[in-house]
Order: structure tokens, then sequence, then C-alpha cells
């Protein structure tokens, strides 16, 4: 056989890199007399390495590890280790170091609560009663993060005066937004309004908004008041929705929130928890409200009572924080006393911005134990309607395209958001409301009215005829803005039917999304949206 | 310790949700003598003038679903209704009444027995609710909330713990 030439090898050099590889590559040479080819011709052994020294250099700086620098190239730890020697890459940054501790520690967290068999509500209450675990129907004692408040705040104040003690536990850990009669409908609450306002100035609560902001539950949720892993109670029962943020929180009356300012703890149930399952892509014109509505018909208006709720699965993977508040907000109709959406990118990207407070969010451990699992599919899901007079007496929207409506109303916590005014907004550009149908408009916040201004929604819906009223509650429980008629009829994508919740007791409330409510508008009954899609 | 109750019955069904039992509308109230003249209002116009003190309600499941307003179990109370007896109630109706000091029992048994208008027996201690048609047993409710009642409702509880004397409550 020819032995191959000087240049000819260091072209094979380039091409297999070692002399056994070279030796099979010329047809079964034996790799000692390559490298005796090599000596005589005086090649150096490795001239072109598999990975060069920036590759090498490069990955141990960045991560620091042999390990997962080796799992990058695919090859083992110690392989990794014998070629960062050869480079002479001995010390880890200092940076890194620090990370590397950080990164240990998730680790070590993800490996803890795998080996877990609890909840998110088990975890989360036995980390703020500071215990290793707790069962369900053990009563705790923990310290909420968060107390909120609205209106009834004055209610709230008598209460804590009775109490007898001077100075609330934690003013900054107390939130009150005024949302449910704003601006003042009557003496009454403005007499309520003005003790708020003395009660906040004496006690220094900062974190006090008056009328103009917005619904209290979207103030919290925005404004960052609550972070994941966070426990809050709240004086409305719509307090659940900040598990959309992967946030545990619940509603409470005013006396006991009159202890929780006087001493700071509230005493609380361990829950069962029941785990929903949500899976496939949302087909047009069905919106979260109608997959909360559905839900709401399977498992009844007392399913979730004294219960958590967990939610998973690749639609609420997929689905914005908006819509997971719409999830949150409307557990509560079945009863629900926690309904979360565990933390994710989606609730970190939302963060972004909003807090600059470290947050530890807290998930169930995979071998958790529910009381009842459901699972749903959405793919040929049709729109929903809660009809009169509970919300699980829920219908497709084709089974009541004959019920006429007088009012139609847009807002609230439950859909009052930017996404829910542009999906209505769309519909409504260049038509006209019903001329026998009043629809009122109501943003949830100051934030979403000046966006909704600023991307020409408030106008789409002044044009086709809309009242866009002030962002707060609105006419939803009844208290001013829109209140019915006896015999009248209102489709609302509020959260509440019930008799008389707006208005006179001989009035009807139908709930629905956005889209079916900006669709019922144009045609003065209840639409399918599907038709203006 | 709440002991015996008797009391004459009001039969009502399921879902009794916070707007039948206190509606929006008269929410600035915070006056508990005033609330009380709208309870149970959505139900029956005229139901807080037909209440008696010592009345008991007999109610289906969930009952004081909705709203957290407190304002239900408080007008309740004061509109006199000595006990409330239901399959289930809601979470927060649940907490309310205690908070309010109004005594609550849980029995699917109950509503299947009593007569509207009839006079039943509520044995605290025994656990017993007795009609004409017959006998029921209930379980206890947690020694804790036990406790709050006992007290008269949350506040004075709380005072009780914190060691606060007697004597100033009224303010």
């Amino acid at each position: 056989m020819k032995i191959p030439h000087k240049k000819e090898l260091i072209e094979l050099q380039k091409r297999y890199r070692t002399d056994k590889r070279i030796g099979e590559a010329l047809g079964g040479v034996p790799a000692y007399l390559v490298a005796y080819w090599r000596r005589k011709k005086k090649i150096g052994r490795y001239n072109y390495p598999k990975y060069s020294e920036e590759q090498i250099k490069e990955l141990w700086e960045r991560l620091g590890d042999d390990a997962k620098a080796g799992r990058e190239l695919g090859i083992r730890s110690h392989a990794f280790r014998r070629w960062r020697k050869r480079y002479k890459l001995k010390e880890k940054p200092v940076q890194l170091k620090l990370e590397q501790l950080k990164l240990e520690l998730d680790i070590n967290f993800n490996l803890l609560r795998k080996s877990m068999r609890y909840t998110i509500a088990q975890n989360l209450l036995a980390s703020r009663a500071g215990k290793k675990k707790v069962e369900v129907g053990e009563i705790v004692e923990v310290e909420p993060d968060l107390a909120m408040s609205h209106d009834n705040a004055g209610l709230v104040i008598k209460q804590f005066r009775q109490i007898g003690v001077e100075k609330v536990w934690n003013n900054k850990k107390i939130v009150i937004p005024l949302d449910h009669r704003a601006p003042a409908e009557s003496e009454k609450t403005a007499i309520a309004h003005k003790s708020i306002r003395e009660f906040v100035r004496e006690q220094e609560i900062r974190n006090f908004y008056d009328i103009r902001e917005g619904v209290c539950h979207q103030v919290v949720v925005e404004k960052a008041h609550l972070l994941p892993g966070q426990l809050a109670v709240g004086t409305d029962s719509h307090t659940t929705s900040y598990g959309c943020i992967g946030a545990v929180s619940t509603g409470i009356g005013a006396t006991e929130m009159a202890v929780v300012w006087a001493t700071g703890r509230i005493w609380l149930l361990v829950p069962e928890t029941i785990k929903i399952t949500i899976d496939g892509k949302l087909p047009k014109g069905v919106y979260a409200k109608d997959v909360i509505l559905n839900l709401a018909k399977r498992l009844t208006v007392e399913g979730a009572n004294y219960k958590a709720i967990e939610f998973y699965g690749s639609t609420v993977k997929e689905m914005s924080i908006s819509e997971r508040f719409t999830l949150s907000n409307l557990s509560m109709e079945m009863g629900a006393k926690f309904a979360v959406v565990p933390f994710d990118e989606t609730a970190q990207t939302y963060l972004v911005g909003r807090t600059n407070k470290n947050y530890e969010p807290v998930f169930a451990g995979e071998e958790a134990e529910y009381v009842q699992e459901v699972e749903l599919r959405v793919e040929r899901m049709v729109p929903q309607v809660a009809c009169p007079d509970n919300v699980d007496n829920v219908k497709n929207v084709a089974e009541v395209t004959r019920v006429r409506i007088d009012q139609v109303v847009l807002g609230s916590c439950t859909n009052g958001r930017l996404d829910d005014l542009e999906i209505a907004a769309k519909i409504l550009k260049g038509r006209k409301v019903h001329l026998d149908v009043r629809m009122l408009v109501i943003p949830a916040s100051r934030s979403i009215y000046l966006q909704a201004m600023e991307k020409g929604f408030l106008r789409d819906f002044i044009e086709a005829g809309c009242v866009v009223l002030n962002p707060g509650c609105g006419p939803c429980l009844g208290a001013h803005q829109g209140i019915l008629a006896p015999g009248e009829r209102c489709l609302a994508t509020t959260n509440r039917n019930f008799k008389g919740r707006m208005g006179s007791p001989e009035a009807e409330v139908y709930l629905g999304s956005p889209a079916t409510a900006a669709a019922s508008a144009i045609r003065g009954r209840i639409t399918d949206p599907r038709e203006f899609l | 310790m709440l002991k015996k109750i008797k009391g004459r019955v009001w039969k009502l069904g399921n879902n009794i949700d916070t707007d039948i039992i206190y509606p929006g509308k008269y929410l600035p109230i915070i006056e508990a003598k005033e609330m009380a003249l709208h309870a149970l209002e959505g139900y029956d116009k005229d139901f807080p003038k037909k209440i008696k003190k010592g009345d008991v309600i007999v109610a289906g499941a969930n009952f004081g679903c909705g709203s957290s307003r407190e304002q239900a179990a408080t007008s309740l109370k004061h509109a006199g209704i000595a006990c409330i007896v239901a399959k289930s109630f809601s979470r927060i109706f649940f907490r309310n009444a205690i908070n309010q000091g109004l005594a609550l029992v849980i029995s699917k048994e109950a509503h299947r027995l009593v007569k509207e208008g009839e006079e039943v027996t509520i044995d605290f201690a025994k656990g017993k609710l007795s009609t004409q048609k017959g006998e029921t047993d209930f379980p206890p409710l947690p020694e804790m909330v036990m406790g709050i009642l006992d007290d008269g409702g949350l506040i004075a509880h709380t005072r009780k713990r914190l060691g606060i004397a007697k004597a100033d409550s009224k303010q």
C-alpha cells in the first residue's frame, strides 16, 4: 500500500482526527502504523481536536459545570473535565458560583416537591402556618399577605372600632379600592366613602384607590399587590380571582376582615382540592367565559363548595392572565374557596415591570391527592349562556336565541379587560346597537380605559350606540348605573344572575361572553357571536 | 354554652342566595337593626315583618351562596332568627353567620322531616333535632367554631382573646 504524503496525512487528520480513525479510513491500517508515519513526518498528535479551546471555554464560562456543559456536547462530565484540563480551565468565575448555588437550590426544591403528595392549598397553608405539612380538614391560623376591602370597608371600619384596637396590624398589607358604588350613588354611600377616606388617612394606609381606579380585583392584580405563592383575603366573594397569577385567595365577611385588620390572623380550614384539566384549542367564538360556564353547568353551583380548584391542561397553558382571571373569578360561582392556575411563564411575563419584589410560587406535588378530577375537551364547545336564576343553568346560546333583551352589560371583574373590549369592539365596529337595547360598556380599570381609548375601541363603542361608563362594578350587583325594571331582560358579561341581582326581582339576567354580548346587542335578542366572526 | 333552641320553622328550598336574603341595593346600610328590616326580602317582600324572635329557618342545600356580604347573616340574626338548619351552607355565609353569633346546624334529614310553621327543638349538647315527624342527629361543629358562637360572635371572641375588658365594648 502507498504511504500517504505529509499533506495528505494532514488532510486526513483534519477529517478523522485520531490515528485510529485515519487507519480505518485507509482500509484497516492499525493505529500504531499511522502514528509511526505521523512521527516520521513530524506531525503532532491532536492538531485538529474535536472541540476547540474557544468552544470549551465558552461552555465552561457560561455553565460552569462539567455535567451540564458535557450534556450540551453529548459527552459525559468526566470527558468534559478532561477537555477542560487540556485547555487549562480550572477556576469557576465568581459570578457563576453564585448562580450555581441558586440553581442547585431550585433543583433541590423541585426534588422536594416531586416527592410530596400535597396540593397547592395544602403546601401554601402549611408554609404560612409554619408547619411541614397540613392535612385536609385541619384548621390552621395564618397571616395573610394581603387584606383587600372595597366600599364595604365602611362596615369593616365600624366592626374594627368595636374590637378596641387602635392601629391596624399592618397598613402596608391593606388595599382598599372604591368600586362598587363609584362615584357615590346615595348619601349613605357618600358617608361611607367619607369614613373610609378618613380612616385611610388616620391609619396611613397607602394602598387606597379612590373611585378613579377601577374594579378592586383588577386593581390588585394589575398593580401586583399580590404575588404568586402568596395568600390573600378580601371582603368580596370574587377574591378567588387572584388565582390567575398563581396566588391563593378567598372571600370573607366584614367582621372577619375587621379581626384581620386588628390581629393579622385568620383561621382557615385546609380544603379538599378539585383538579380540572382543560385540553384542546378553543374554537372560533368560544372563550374562557364559555369554558367556565360549561364547567359550572357540570359541577353545579355547589360543586366546589369549601373546596379549592387547580386548573391544568393545554387550553389553560395557552390562556392569557386575563382569560385565567375569568376562570378563577367564576370558580367562586361553584362555591370554590381558592381557584388557582399554577404559576408559569405567562404569569412571570405578566409580572415583569409590575413588581421588582421576589416571590416564591407554590406548586402541587406530583402525587397530590385530589377529591375529584374533571377533564374537559374544548374543541367542539359552542358559545354558552347562563340562564336565570342560577349560574349553573347553562345552555348553548343556540337554544335561547329567541330571548329578546333590553340591556347588555359589557364589563366587570369577570370580563371587563382589554381583550374583552377588543373582541366586542371588533364585532360592533361599523354596526349599530339595536334600537330597543341599551348597551353599557364598563372598562374594569383606569389603565384598561386608557388603552381602550388609545386603540380606538371606545370610539367603536360610542359610534355603535353604546354608553361607556367609568371603571367600576357598574350595575353588576344592582347598586346603580343600569338597574333593571320588572319584566326586563339583560345579557351581561358579569358573574351572577340571581333573582334581583341587577335590580327588580322580576327582571332576568343572562350571562355570556363579550362576543355573545356584542352580537346580542346588535340583534336585540340573544345571538350566537359566530354569526359575526 | 349554646344548649337548646325551640322555634317556629320557616321552610326554604335549595340555593337561597345572598341576593335573595339581602338585595344589593341595601348594602350601604351599616346599622344592624336597619338591615333586619330587609332580611329575605328577595324571597318574600313581607318576610321581615312575619319573622318572630326565636324562629328557625330550615333550608335545602347551599344556603347563602353568592356574595360575601355579611349583611345576609346579620340581617337574619337581628330579624330574630335563632338558628338556620340546612343541608349545606355556602362557605362564606357559614363563616359570616358564626362570626355574627348566629347558630347553624348542618343536617341532611331535617328538611325532609319538618313542616312549615311547626315548632322544632334543637338540642346542641346532644346534637339532636326533634320535629313532630321524628328526630334526627346532626354532627357538632368544630370546637373552635363553637367557641366563637359561645362568645356571641367573632368580635366578642377576639376581644376575649386579646384580653380587652368588656366595659369599653360600646363606643
